[in-house]
């Protein structure tokens, strides 16, 4: 898939922008803070409904605008897939709510039909690369699982279905069980949100399982290309819960390949160990006024041999584990939809030596497109830069580049 | 240094107080009272005192009534034995204009959600399981709406009502009318196409 246009309304430092983009390489090129960056930002905001860099909406509101009560953002894409033209966009709006604040609103159309985020699934797919992307080997585990609710977010509707009953529930039952704790009431008030957080809990675990052993066979493959066969990377899954073992026995640590759950065992049956689990440790719950097991505390390791490059990898190793965790993202994506999806690299090419380099610009030129930001051309080979479009970037506009 | 006469200041106040009301909106419902020739001033006000003084709960539906108990909670010819649960007071006149309904009714005023401090002994659940295991009611209707805290609810509430020897339904949830089913969402779609019917 590719984008065709694309359009920013008071997004970051971009005013007013209306882009057209071809279906290949696109070197956008400037100085820093030109707005480069942003319009990464912007189209993955489109793909998953949520920025990377930033918790707070609010911060996207161009500050021109806000100053001026123009505090509202409209991203609009048109997006190209098996030849078939669809408009993704998204508006945010600040709107009082019933108590008078001021909320920020997020509005999702397809085609101009008003649609849940969830709808947003496979409409437009993309693979976003990150200088700070180190952080996803070294960072917190709550980035960690970002990362893998927003992949799969991206192209499973249903998964963020999941997602978005198990955040609900999970809120819902904490409230709850501090209630519990500090002023008591029927704790049979938690048997349905036990309930849904199991059903959906299941539906997650089952699919960060599947994603990360395919993530992790991909990414084997091309760690063991970028280090010349020395190294062999593998990604694995820690479920808090796990669902292939029977409740009772915690596994901290499993360094082979995480397994599918036992053969024979239905969902429904994973969901009543789950809630089994949540009822032993009610107890306990109650007392911390916490849920404390479910895929909210999932782990996921990156692991060479018995060695966890997280804690014991040079910086070097864990550049090219995040590396090969994209290019293995970008397969599996394709594999899963059919089409491949729009690859956004970010200054990436400056941490990478002439060789992970080359690797990287070569899975370039096997997607139908690429926005790739620089301040320096002199990375890409005149070869490269021969056949991508290079627009410039400055101030929030972008023009064609003077070669 | 203020100009403006207490009362009016008085009333601004007094709206902006409303939800979804903002100073400027209440500034502007002043003076258009203000101006009005009309005694819409005044029908406003003895309306507004009369839902403070003339209305009450309720005291075996808890809905808003002049008279308790409720016309319809005193009324021979409904059905005492259906019991239709919903949130709010508003439920009931959006299920009465139906002119489907014979039953009776509970409202809870609300629904559980513990994030916004709402649960179950601040709803009037146990009120609820009283008039149940008082006998004569036969189905339980779960009318909460179909948001995750009105399932949420209809959920406890069947966990309550289940050892109590009563059918418990939940409200059908399908397509609306004039409704597009292409731009129906999924979850609704789904509902529907696992609850559809033989014709």
């Amino acid at each position: 898939m590719h984008i065709r246009s694309l359009s920013l309304e008071n997004f970051r430092n971009y005013v007013r922008l209306e882009q057209e983009l071809p279906d290949r390489a696109v070197l956008l090129c400037g100085s820093n803070a030109q707005g480069k960056t942003s319009l990464l930002e912007a189209v993955y905001y489109l793909a998953t409904s949520g920025s990377p860099l930033s918790a707070n909406d609010r911060q996207l509101i161009n500050w021109t605008a806000k100053k001026e009560g123009m505090a509202h953002i409209r991203l609009r894409a048109e997006v190209v897939q098996r030849e078939q033209v669809r408009e993704i966009s998204i508006v945010l709006l600040l709107e009082p709510d019933t108590q008078g604040r001021q909320r920020l609103k997020r509005r999702v159309l397809i085609d101009q039909a008003p649609r849940k985020r969830r709808d947003l699934a496979g409409e437009l797919n993309v693979v976003l690369f990150l200088p700070q992307d180190v952080e996803l080997v070294t960072g917190s585990p709550a980035g960690r699982r970002r990362y893998l609710d927003d992949t799969l977010s991206q192209i499973d509707a249903r998964y963020s279905a999941a997602q978005g009953t198990y955040t609900n529930a999970l809120r819902q039952r904490n409230a709850l069980l501090r209630h519990l704790a500090e002023q008591g009431g029927d704790p049979g008030q938690l048997e349905p949100l036990d309930g849904q957080l199991a059903r959906s809990g299941v539906a997650i675990s089952l699919a960060r399982r599947r994603l990360i052993n395919a993530l992790s066979q991909h990414a084997h493959r091309t760690h063991g290309e970028l280090s010349g066969g020395k190294e062999w990377l593998q990604m694995v899954y820690q479920p808090n819960f796990d669902l292939t073992r029977p409740p009772g026995i915690v596994c901290q640590t499993s360094f082979q390949e995480s397994p599918g759950p036992p053969q024979g065992i239905s969902d429904q049956d994973l969901v009543a160990a789950f809630r089994q689990q949540l009822r032993e440790r009610r107890r306990e719950e109650v007392e911390r006024g916490m849920t404390l097991s479910g895929p909210h505390r999932d782990e996921m390791r990156f692991m060479i041999e018995k060695m966890d490059l997280g804690v014991y990898g040079s910086r070097g190793q864990q550049r090219t584990a995040v590396l090969a965790l994209k290019i293995a993202q970008l397969a599996w994506m394709k594999q899963e939809t059919g089409t491949s999806p729009v690859l956004l690299l970010d200054e990436v090419l400056a941490e990478l030596d002439q060789h992970r380099r080359e690797f990287l610009l070569a899975q370039v030129d096997q997607v139908e497109q690429a926005l790739l930001t620089a301040t320096d051309l002199e990375m890409f080979s005149p070869s490269f830069r021969q056949r991508a479009t290079l627009l410039w970037v400055e101030k929030g506009l972008i023009q064609p580049y003077e070669r | 240094m203020s100009s403006v006469p207490a009362s009016v200041t008085r009333l601004i106040e007094a709206l902006s107080e409303l939800p979804g009301i903002g100073p400027k909106t209440a500034s502007r419902l002043t003076y258009f009272l203000l101006r009005g020739q009309s005694d819409l001033p005044l029908r406003l006000a003895e309306s507004l005192r009369d839902l403070k003084e003339r209305t009450r709960f309720c005291s075996v539906c808890h809905t808003i009534t002049e008279q308790d108990p409720c016309p319809i909670c005193s009324d021979p010819h409904r059905d005492h034995a259906l019991l239709c649960v919903v949130e709010e007071p508003l439920d009931v006149l959006a299920i009465e204009r139906t002119e489907q309904y014979l039953g009776v009714y509970h409202v809870l005023h609300g629904a559980l959600s513990p994030m916004e401090g709402i649960f179950a002994e601040n709803l009037r659940i146990p009120d609820l399981l009283r008039r149940v295991r008082e006998g004569g009611v036969q189905e339980v209707i779960l009318a909460t709406n179909p948001t995750s805290e009105g399932d949420y609810t209809a959920a406890y509430l069947l966990s309550k009502l289940g050892p109590l020897n009563v059918r418990v339904t939940r409200l059908g949830r399908g397509l609306p009318m004039g409704g597009d089913l292409e731009y129906a969402d999924q979850v609704t779609l789904a509902s529907a196409l696992e609850r559809r019917q033989e014709l």
